[in-house]
């Protein structure tokens, strides 16, 4: 287990250049059109409420892909030292993913679906005249064309590790868990990516499976599905697929952060065991988005509040406290880099806070999809995955050693907390005063707390602009030749 | 066996004690309504945010001087242990209380008391309700379903606080329990996304004494 793989990195580099580029691109413009739903619901701006839908269609959708677009870029990059993978299908999945988001928009803007990304079976096929046939169509085989991408890149991934490792087990360390072996795991890059590729796989076919049932019934009315079983399929899908995102950013938490302070970031026992627990937790968990679906089984509902309290222990216990152990005494340079890979730290746990008091059954019962809900999770897309991405951006920049960083980049660094905090706190406040979340058109009650969520939001794309204007200035200069220089072995047992 | 007996004494208080702060969070609730929730997630948010703040703002401020990451681990390893249990209790005894209240249960109604049974039917974009008149104290039943897509069942009170919920979903029924406090006009909100009038599905009850 101690092979350390490089390959050649010119047209690697390039490939995630491009796959950071456009997943950022996307994340800003998906930003702004979170910002124009504010300003909509704040009564700041006039927004037709069938195109106030379809922009919170591509708002989830598209922030979604884009930010596990580039957190595939963050594992790849990092696993592609210790593991061979094949870049025909990172290629692969980029163009897969090119194609399906013109579809989805084609879907979205010219054919006005405006199903949200949950789709949830039957409204894709009953719109009550809100979009066409063809609307839903494009929307959802676009869905199944990027999932297939992902999908392929996920099973390369798996493919890969158990060349390596000799199986997912290896990956995961169960030598080391079950007592076999003594000592050290694989690197935490492969740990969290057997992880990634074990729960997006199940995520991924819960989501196809779920795609091509509503395209079925969509051609075929009487061809029909249970809904509670596609409702079931559906959070599978989004709640796994969005959890690991996150789960792909934290390895360049782990190798950035272990070279900036010159400590191993070694994956021991208690370290393995949490990455075996996030697997199974973050499978079974999605039950916590039915908690108000009473007629699911009661077993189910409890074991969702249960289980979503328990996926908060790995994360709280092993990885952000992991996080703090290694910096502290450590005498790191703090530069944007590390900045961001230590905040996304920061934004994971406090993340976790109202994500789990909403998992809770008796509050959800008052809180469910009510703002609170997009108050968290933008409180751990933001401030936690996000940071993560754009930190490995910084990342990037500076291993190239062509740019420099300019005074522009800490005001930019600390306008994007600051005001993310605040739109997060906007957001649940909106919550705790009962403002539904997905509605065009608030009541006077709630408009304050949109229009402050509104402002918040501005100031974030500006920050987000000249992140990727930088990152932009440097895929032009650099030589895609960096990792050759880097990649330290700290994590190979 | 003495150890074993101080043990039994310890988990029993314990026990307890849990249940009585569990008790009195029930009966504070039935006081003063659900709007206890809204409240208590907000300032626990804010408690443990700020906590969580101050400790990695504390880390940051401690990492300029380089000391021999051996000590550190060995330290703060042991730590860990200790965390990770009061975590485990915490957990566990939020778990164990927040479990006495589910709205999904039944309640215990007194003797000779039944509540009212309520049909609930959504559609796009409105509510077909069998009843929607009703007193105060009164226990209710509302049996809530759909006859297309998926809806939610939101109860907002006069000051547009949500007081209850469920989903109405087509071919299942959902049911919820709920006994009005104070008189008013009450709003049915649609709270899931059911298409681009989803924002107009409003309701109304009226409760009075």
């Amino acid at each position: 287990m101690s092979t350390t793989i490089r390959g050649s990195n010119t047209s690697k580099n390039k490939t995630i250049a491009m796959y950071l580029l456009t997943g950022s691109l996307i994340i800003l413009f998906m930003m702004v059109f979170g910002v124009l739903m504010l300003l909509a619901q704040g009564k700041m701006m006039d927004i037709d409420p069938g195109f106030f839908y379809e922009i919170m269609t591509v708002h989830g959708t598209g922030m979604i892909g884009a930010a596990a677009l580039s957190a595939v870029a963050v594992m790849w990059y990092f696993l592609s030292k210790y593991v061979q993978l094949s870049k025909i299908i990172l290629i692969t999945n980029l163009i897969t993913f090119i194609i399906g988001v013109v579809m989805v928009l084609v879907g979205i803007f010219v054919f006005d679906f405006a199903g949200a990304w949950t789709f949830l079976y039957p409204l894709p096929a009953i719109s009550a005249g809100g979009w066409s046939m063809t609307g839903a169509a494009l929307y959802l085989g676009g869905m199944l064309i990027l999932g297939i991408g992902f999908l392929l890149l996920n099973l390369d991934v798996a493919r890969g590790i158990i060349k390596q490792y000799g199986s997912l087990g290896g990956g995961l360390g169960w030598s080391i868990v079950f007592g076999k072996e003594k000592g050290y795991g694989p690197p935490a890059a492969v740990v969290a990516s057997t992880m990634v590729a074990i729960v997006n796989t199940t995520a991924l076919i819960a989501g196809a499976t779920v795609l091509i049932m509503n395209l079925i019934n969509l051609f075929i009315p009487s061809i029909m599905i249970d809904p509670m079983l596609a409702k079931n399929l559906t959070y599978a899908f989004g709640h796994i697929f969005a959890n690991s995102i996150i789960y792909m950013g934290v390895i360049a938490v782990y190798e950035i952060l272990a070279t900036y302070t010159n400590r191993p970031w070694k994956a021991n026992r208690p370290f393995l065991i949490a990455w075996n627990c996030s697997t199974l937790f973050t499978i079974t968990i999605y039950t916590h988005h039915l908690l108000m679906d009473f007629a699911m089984p009661k077993w189910m509902i409890i074991i969702g509040q249960v289980l979503s309290y328990a996926n908060g222990l790995p994360v709280l216990v092993v990885t952000a406290y992991g996080a703090l152990m290694i910096v502290y005494r450590s005498g790191i340079k703090w530069d944007i880099a590390s900045s961001f890979m230590f905040l996304s730290m920061f934004g994971w746990v406090i993340g976790v806070v109202p994500a789990i008091i909403d998992a809770t059954i008796v509050v959800n019962h008052v809180m469910h999809n009510t703002k609170w809900v997009p108050g968290h999770f933008h409180m751990y897309m933001g401030l936690g995955a996000t940071a993560m991405l754009f930190g490995f951006m910084y990342y990037l920049i500076k291993v190239n050693g062509k740019e420099k960083e300019s005074s522009v980049d800490p005001i930019s660094f600390w306008v994007y907390i600051m005001f993310f905090i605040g739109l997060c706190g906007s957001f649940l406040y909106s919550g705790k005063v009962g403002a539904p979340r997905r509605w065009a058109e608030h009541f006077q009650e709630w408009v304050s707390y949109d229009r402050m969520g509104a402002i918040f939001g501005i100031f974030i794309v500006l920050a987000v602009l000249t992140f990727i204007i930088r990152f932009w200035n440097y895929s032009r200069s650099m030589d895609f030749k960096y990792q050759d220089k880097i990649g330290s072995d700290h994590h190979v047992a | 066996m003495c150890l074993f007996l101080v043990l039994n004494h310890f988990v029993t208080n314990l026990t307890d004690y849990v249940q009585s702060i569990c008790d009195n969070f029930a009966e504070k609730k039935n006081e003063e309504g659900v709007l206890l929730y809204q409240t208590a997630a907000w300032y626990l948010s804010i408690i443990l945010m700020t906590l969580i703040t101050v400790i990695f703002i504390t880390v940051v401020l401690k990492t300029t001087k380089r000391k021999e990451y051996d000590g550190i681990q060995k330290k703060w390893y042991r730590f860990r242990t200790l965390y990770f249990i009061i975590l485990l209790v915490v957990f566990g005894t939020a778990t164990y209380c927040t479990l006495q209240d589910l709205p999904f249960e039944r309640p215990v109604y007194g003797q000779g008391e039944n509540p009212v049974i309520v049909d609930v039917e959504a559609f796009q974009f409105g509510w077909n309700m069998s009843q929607t008149e009703f007193k105060v104290g009164e226990p209710i039943e509302f049996d809530i379903t759909s006859s297309d897509v998926n809806h939610g069942f939101g109860i907002y009170d006069k000051d547009m606080n949500l007081v209850a919920q469920t989903q109405a979903m087509p071919e299942y029924t959902n049911t919820v329990f709920y006994t009005f406090t104070e008189p008013g006009t009450y709003q049915i909100l649609c709270m899931e996304y059911c298409g681009i009038a989803h924002h107009l599905m409003i309701g109304e009850i009226v409760v009075t004494n």
